[in-house]
Parts: C-alpha cells; sequence; structure tokens
C-alpha cells in the first residue's frame, strides 16, 4: 500500500506488510504475536531409543552412531567410554540385546551396531593417549576391594576410577580378564586386543590387579573379613568358572573334560591335548564355543550332543551358523547315558539316547529320555558343558542362595556395613559379558552413593520409544551390511584367526547412517524446513538446538506431525502454566504489543474516551427512558 | 437489568459454537419479554482458522438506545468456547471490577484455571464457572474431536457469509452445556425457558445442573 502523498495521522500509522518485517524475520514475528491461536504446544522431548534401554551398560547407541555418522569418531568413542570400558572387547563378543530391540527390525533389518562399536573401540585403542585420563578427578583416598577381574570387575573398578576412587582387584589365576581370557576363545577375541583393553584401565592410575591371589580361605590369607576391614567398600565379581560334572557312569575316564577347564587352559595358552572325536554334551554358547576351539586344535570333527531340538538351542543366531561353516556336527535331542572306556580307563566311546527336555508349568526343564533308543557312537574325548556353578562355600551362608550371592536391587550382598556388593555371573547365574559390566558400572555408582553417604535410588523410569511412533516415511529401507567373516577353511586350522573381522570405515559409517535416531532429536532440520510460519528456531546447528518462538507458533503442529524420530511431541497448552508460558493480547488481533489497545497511548485514549462518552450517555438516557426506570448497567 | 455477554471463541472450527451461545441468550431473551441483541464479530479477522473470535450479545428490560456499538463497552458475562483462550487474551477489558461472570469449557481444576488470570483481571472477575462442555455434550460421529464438522457444514463459516441462513441447528453440541451453566450459574434468565430455544435441550439442561462455581469477589 502506498501511502505517498497522503497525509497519515500518527496513531494510524501501523506497520503493514511488506514495510515492516514480515513474519519470516524474528522481529516481524514479535509484531505479530500469534502465539494464542494455539492449544497445543510442539515440545521437543528425547525419549530412550530402545537400543539404549536394552544395553545393560546403558550405553548411548544412538549418540555414538550419529557421530560416527559425522565422522566425529573420538566424540563417539568418549561416548561409550563413558558407559563402557572396552569397546573393543564388546564390539566382538557381545550378545548384542541392542540389536536385539533395535526398531530398525520392524522396518528392516537391525542395526549392526555391535560392528560399529568395535569399529570405535579399535579406532580409541590406536590412540597414542587414553582420551579420558587428563579428564579423571584426582583420587580421593578411598580405596574399593574387588575380587574378580573379569568383566565385572574391571568395569567397576573402571567406573570407580572415573569417580576418583582407586581399587585393587583379586584374581586367581596368573593373567587378568577372568572369562575374558578364560571362557572366551581367542579367535572371537584375539588376547592382545584383550591385553590392551586392561593396559589402557591400568593405565588410568588408582588401578591395581593381584594376580594368582584368591580371595577366600586360600593359603594366601586374603580372607574376606580381611577385605571388609582393609578396604573401604568390597564388590564380589567372582564369575562361575566351574563346570558341572556329569553324573553318569564312566564319566571318571580319561577324556572327559570339563568345557570350561578346557577353554580355560587353552585361553591361557597352556597346552591341551584334545583328541579327533570329539563329542560336546551341552546347548549353550559354551558348547559351541568348546566344539569350534576342539576342531582347531585336535584337527578332527566336533559333534554338539544336546537335550534341546534344534531349533531350541541356545546358541547365538550367528554363532550357530559360523559353528555349522566349520562342520561342526549336531546330535540335538539327545542325552549322554554311558561314557564306554578302554582298558587304559581312555574314553573309547559313548552311548546316547534320544530326549527331550520336558517343561512343566514353572519353567523348570527336566531331561526325558526315551528308552530303547540307545545307540554307540565312537569318541575320544568328551567335553562337558552342562552349565557353570561357582565355590562359594568361604562366604558366610547368608551370602548365598541356591549357588549363587545374594544381593538387592542395588547389588547390594546382605552384610551390615552395607558396603559389601556383588555383580555378574555370581549373583546371576550364566549371563552376558555386558551383563557383568553393567552390574560394575552400577556396584561403581552405588558405592560411591554409599561412601559419599548418599542415598541408594532406583533407576528413573525412562519412556522408550517404540517403532509405532516414529514417522517411517521418512526412512528408506536400506540392507545391513553383515561384519564380513574369515573363510571356514582358515578359521578350521588356526585357534588364533579371528572369525568376525571389522568394518571399513565405509561400512561403519553405512550402518551408523541407517540409525532412525529413535525418539532423539538428531538435528535433522525437518522441523525447522516444514515449519509453515517460521517458528522453529535454529541458532546453533548442533545437535537438538532448536526452539519454539512460543509467541508466534500457532499450534498447527505440522512439525510433531513431520518429525522423523518421534522427539516432537503435542503437549496442551493449558500444562504450561509458568507465567511467561502464557501470551496474552490484549485484543485479539494486536498487529504488535499495543497497536490497537491499552499500549499505544494515542489509541488507548481514543477508546477511553468514548467509553466514557458512551458512558456518559446512558446514564442521561436513564432519567428520559420512556417507561421510567433506571438501568442498572 | 441489563447484561453485556462476550462469548470468545476460535475461528472458524469453532465459530458455530459461540453463535449458538450469544444467538440462545439473545433470543431467550427476546421471547421472555426483555430488549435484546445478538452481534456479529467485526473487528478479529473472523475467517481466519483458530484465530480469537467474538460474538456478542446484550439484553436489557429497557430499550437498548446504541443499537449500532456492536463491540460490547462493559462485558459481565463471559463465555470461552475453549479453555485456552483464558492465557490468550485480556477478556475482561473494560468490566466493571468484581462484576465479570466467567463461563470455562474445561474439565480442569478451577484452581489451576485461576493461576492463569493476571491481577488486573482477577480484579475484575466475579464468579467462575467452570463446565466439561465437550464432556457433556452429544457426541457426533466417532470424532474425540467434538468441535470438527464436516466441510460442508462448515462452509458457510469458511467464508464468512455473515447473517446467512444456519444450516444447523442452533444450540447443539458444545453449546448447549455452555448455554446451561450460563444461564445457571448467572439466575437472571429462567432455565426451562432458556431450553425452550436451544436444539440439545438434555445437554444444555446437563450443563445447567453439572457445572463448578466459584465465587470469587465478595457478593455485594
Amino acid at each position: 500500500m502506498s501511502v505517498r502523498g497522503t497525509h497519515v495521522p500518527e496513531h494510524l500509522r501501523l506497520p503493514i506488510a511488506g514495510v515492516t518485517p514480515p513474519p519470516t524475520e524474528k522481529e516481524g514475528q514479535r509484531l505479530f504475536p500469534t502465539g494464542n491461536f494455539r492449544f497445543f504446544r510442539p515440545v521437543y522431548k528425547d525419549k530412550t531409543p530402545p537400543c539404549n534401554h536394552a544395553c545393560p551398560t546403558g550405553e548411548q547407541i544412538q549418540k555414538y552412531l550419529d557421530y560416527v555418522k559425522h565422522d566425529r569418531y573420538l566424540d563417539g568413542y568418549l561416548t561409550i567410554l563413558q558407559d563402557n570400558p572396552m569397546p573393543s572387547v564388546t564390539g566382538r563378543v557381545c550378545y548384542h540385546p541392542c540389536e536385539t530391540a533395535c526398531n530398525r527390525a520392524a522396518h528392516d533389518e537391525p542395526i549392526g551396531i555391535r560392528g560399529v562399536e568395535r569399529f570405535l573401540g579399535d579406532f580409541g585403542l590406536n590412540l597414542a593417549e587414553n582420551p579420558i585420563k587428563k579428564e579423571l578427578p584426582p583420587l580421593n583416598g578411598k580405596t574399593v576391594a574387588i575380587a574378580g577381574s573379569g568383566p565385572g570387575g574391571l568395569a567397576c573398578a573402571y567406573h570407580l576410577r572415573r569417580r576418583g576412587y582407586a581399587s585393587v582387584i583379586f584374581e586367581t589365576l596368573a593373567k587378568p580378564g577372568g572369562m575374558l581370557r578364560g571362557g572366551i576363545p581367542a579367535w572371537h577375541l584375539p588376547e592382545d586386543i584383550l591385553e590392551a583393553e586392561i593396559a589402557k584401565l591400568l593405565d588410568l592410575g588408582g588401578i591395581e590387579i593381584r594376580c594368582g591371589t584368591r580371595v577366600g580361605d586360600g593359603p594366601d590369607g586374603v580372607t574376606l573379613d580381611h577385605l571388609r576391614t582393609s578396604y573401604d567398600a568390597v564388590f564380589l565379581a567372582l564369575g562361575q568358572d566351574v563346570g558341572r560334572r556329569l553324573d553318569v557312569e564312566g564319566a571318571q575316564a580319561r577324556g572327559v573334560i570339563g568345557a570350561m577347564e578346557f577353554l580355560r587352559e587353552t585361553g591361557l595358552g597352556r597346552p591341551v591335548r584334545i583328541g579327533r572325536d570329539v563329542l560336546v554334551i551341552g546347548g549353550g554358547n559354551t558348547a559351541s564355543d568348546a566344539a569350534r576351539s576342539a576342531i582347531r586344535l585336535g584337527g578332527g570333527e566336533a559333534t554338539i550332543v544336546s537335550l534341546e531340538a534344534e531349533d531350541e538351542l541356545l546358541i547365538q543366531p550367528e554363532d550357530l551358523d559360523q559353528a555349522r561353516d566349520e562342520g561342526v556336527g549336531f546330535r540335538p535331542n539327545s542325552a549322554l547315558v554311558r561314557v564306554l572306556t578302554d582298558a587304559a580307563g581312555n574314553v573309547s566311546g559313548a552311548v546316547l539316547a534320544r530326549a527331550r527336555l520336558a517343561k512343566d508349568g514353572h519353567g523348570t526343564v527336566t531331561p526325558q529320555i526315551t528308552p530303547g533308543t540307545e545307540t554307540e557312537v565312537r569318541c575320544d574325548t568328551i567335553l562337558v558343558a552342562i552349565g557353570q556353578v561357582q565355590v562359594l562355600g568361604w562366604l558366610p551362608a547368608h551370602y548365598t542362595e541356591r549357588g549363587l550371592v545374594k544381593a538387592d536391587d542395588f547389588g547390594r550382598v546382605p552384610d551390615e556395613a552395607g558396603t559389601v556388593f556383588a555383580g555378574g555371573d555370581v549373583m546371576r547365574g550364566p549371563s552376558m559379558v555386558v551383563d557383568a559390566l553393567g552390574d560394575g558400572k552400577r556396584a561403581a555408582r552405588d558405592i560411591d552413593r554409599v561412601l559419599s553417604a548418599g542415598p541408594l535410588r532406583p533407576e528413573d523410569p525412562v519412556e522408550v520409544m517404540p517403532y509405532e511412533k516414529l514417522n517411517t516415511a521418512y526412512f528408506r529401507h536400506a540392507p545391513r551390511t553383515e561384519a564380513p567373516l574369515a573363510p571356514a577353511g582358515t578359521r578350521r586350522s588356526s585357534q588364533v584367526t579371528e572369525v568376525t573381522l571389522a568394518y571399513s570405515r565405509e561400512q561403519a559409517l553405512a550402518e551408523a547412517d541407517r540409525c532412525m535416531s529413535c525418539g532423539v532429536c538428531n538435528g535433522c532440520d525437518n522441523c525447522y524446513i516444514v515449519c509453515p510460519d517460521v517458528s522453529v528456531m535454529r541458532d546453533t546447528r548442533q545437535n537438538g538446538h532448536y526452539s519454539i518462538r512460543t509467541h508466534y507458533c500457532k499450534g498447527c503442529l505440522v512439525c510433531v506431525q513431520e518429525c522423523p524420530t518421534g522427539c516432537l511431541e503435542k503437549v496442551p497448552e493449558m500444562d504450561f502454566d509458568e507465567p511467561d508460558a502464557v501470551v496474552r493480547m490484549e485484543t485479539a488481533f494486536a498487529p504488535y504489543d499495543g497497536a490497537h489497545a491499552e499500549q499505544a497511548p494515542f489509541t488507548r485514549q481514543l477508546i477511553e474516551d468514548a467509553i466514557a462518552e458512551y458512558d456518559a450517555s446512558r446514564s442521561k438516557s436513564k432519567s428520559i427512558h420512556p417507561n421510567g426506570q433506571g438501568v442498572t448497567p | 437489568m441489563y447484561h453485556e455477554l462476550t462469548v470468545w471463541s476460535r475461528g472458524i472450527i469453532m465459530d458455530k459454537e459461540a453463535r449458538d451461545v450469544s444467538t440462545c441468550v439473545a433470543a431467550a431473551a427476546r421471547r421472555l419479554g426483555y430488549y435484546a441483541e445478538n452481534v456479529s464479530d467485526y473487528v478479529d479477522d473472523p475467517d481466519r482458522t483458530n484465530c480469537l473470535v467474538r460474538r456478542y450479545a446484550r439484553f436489557a428490560d429497557t430499550p437498548i438506545l446504541d443499537r449500532f456499538v456492536y463491540e460490547n463497552p462493559h462485558p459481565d458475562w463471559v463465555v470461552l468456547v475453549e479453555e485456552t483462550i483464558i492465557k490468550a487474551v485480556n477478556f475482561f477489558r473494560s468490566t466493571r471490577d468484581g462484576q465479570g461472570v466467567l463461563v470455562i469449557n474445561s474439565a480442569r481444576d478451577p484452581q489451576y484455571l485461576l493461576k492463569f488470570l493476571p491481577g488486573h483481571m482477577l480484579a475484575k472477575l466475579g464468579r467462575l464457572v467452570v463446565v466439561d462442555a465437550t464432556g457433556l455434550a452429544e457426541q457426533r460421529g466417532s470424532s474425540p474431536w467434538m468441535f470438527v464438522r464436516d466441510l460442508s457444514e462448515l462452509a458457510f463459516d469458511r467464508m464468512s457469509t455473515e447473517g446467512a441462513v444456519e444450516r444447523l441447528a442452533i444450540g447443539r453440541g458444545i453449546a448447549a452445556p455452555l448455554i446451561g451453566a450460563l444461564v445457571a450459574a448467572t439466575g437472571d434468565l429462567p432455565v426451562d425457558a432458556v431450553a425452550e430455544v436451544v436444539a440439545d435441550r438434555d445437554a444444555m439442561l446437563r450443563g445447567a445442573r453439572q457445572h463448578t462455581v466459584v465465587q470469587y469477589a465478595r457478593e455485594s
């Protein structure tokens, strides 16, 4: 509108479009505060992605995948280190509950999180200096005793160190690592990787590992009472490394070996004799590891004899596939009835029978052998992988329950002082490396709370983002990049050739790129782009730094509809009751604060005058009213 | 007796509710022998969806002299068709101190709603009437969003055809309980007489029975 040549009185010179800054500019939005159109407000509310929730250590997986996406490997590595001290280890051996929980499984295939973790872990191992070392707090003078140098003990020591505590780890074996060394074969987890991760922990300072020292009643004299009195707190991460024994005829024969013991001796690099014809009794991951190690060592054949049916095996699916590729045989639904021995007392064969696992209503399983189906098979070694226990006789009786250490919700052992904690297999029974790592992390946090006289409190409840709440239209289908494998032929002949190989940089990037960032803002700019009213502010381009101009946003909720990750939510405007949450105007339509009403003095005066005049006329009309009645305004 | 009713609503999608409240009150007053007026909105750009719009009615037992003043100079009855309007605008402009009767369609606690009123507005508030009109109204269709009508029903509102013939019965849906609560809480018009002009008589009577009144200003 042109105003040239026209006299416009001062009070009518309102800003008009084209002359004043348009609403697409910040100043222009101040002129038209249309926030009072809104009855729902878009709010950025990050939720917990399922991977993060499923990980016992609570790794912020979405966050480090996002860093990998942006080539920020050091940031990604540091993100992992907040929760997990050894990504190179878990990147190789973890049974990845994160991938099982991944929402991408409902979309196409879960993300290869473990491979990316390994990529970042190896990146971190190759750094000249541990990047967290200079950020650690100084030691506070308190020392915690840790029994067991497995993943639980190491994680606890690491997280205690991050909080300023020193620790002493007692390890029975000659080398630290616990199950990582004695339970996981080198072709899963190469020894140098484990050594490097442990060296990295020791390099932090304040962590001491005393190998060859057994805690308990042994000759070393390191008793529980000694630990309780000499240290500020105790963490029991003893693990379960004693294999269950067979109770069948001939079980004492030479050549019947516990799979745990077999794996431990192999892992410690001691010479182990194994035959060429091996039977492995058991249907779990230990059975699979033992069978595959036996093939590598003896160069012969190994057969897994399990009560479980083929589809009930408790072996991790990818391990099962790899075992099949390596030629491991399977005899599902079978039970060992008797071990046959030759004259010298060596194993010469076994009698197997058809069997199945009968489940009762309480979930307990009992083997049921079908009589009359016995068959004889030839073998020279029998590896027993029917579960593990731990010798806990040296602990006070009220510490233990059914072969496990008893602990409350905070991992605290029923001890008067309240400073004895437990975690890992010895508390929960055979479980994953990452479970022990998580227990160690939580124990360190709770030990810190107890020693600093803080209250122990349960974890805050979290909202896990379901697949259904994502805007899946934004995610194109992309196949998962499987981690490359060494050829089966090479694998069979070497105890040290790693089976699963690393992602290349491109592969890690491709996998990270598939992350849908469930429920967490990853700064994709979509809200910024789709907002028809330019109400999304992006003053910094960093992750998650958007804000809504509440004085201008009309609440159309296009941003909520179009948020790919679902981190934007609509919240009823009435839920915001803080004083500055009110976008109140003097009239319904105010070009700027007070243009129409009270704040503009001249306009206000006009209205006040009009009202006064009106009032005066009404009170005058009172007396002249035809029916003589007064008017009560 | 002289009352000015201002109904605040949101453009187009809730215009019908506001229109029905003011229309019914004015029509009932006229049937009862009062002088009454019912005025549309001319200043708020009412053809914009969601923007704040107003409807005015006033009635008196004497002739209303200034019939061409369409903005109520001193509204003493204020109805908010939708609860968030309580934080959106100063609907008590020029209301006399302690005289305002505020009727809100809300399922929330009246004390929570009072938090949104600044001191200068609380000074004008006489009585707060909270009625869950959305909950008391008759459900139409399966949508939980009670305001929605299909496009053909909205068409007249969308085109700002002021003065057009109503296509739908007057006083259905959310408007009916609102009218009931307003009339019952103010007490100047008999509820039964007003119910005569409301299409959904039952919902109107439900609103007249089920509402919360907070006497805010001391009764004079």
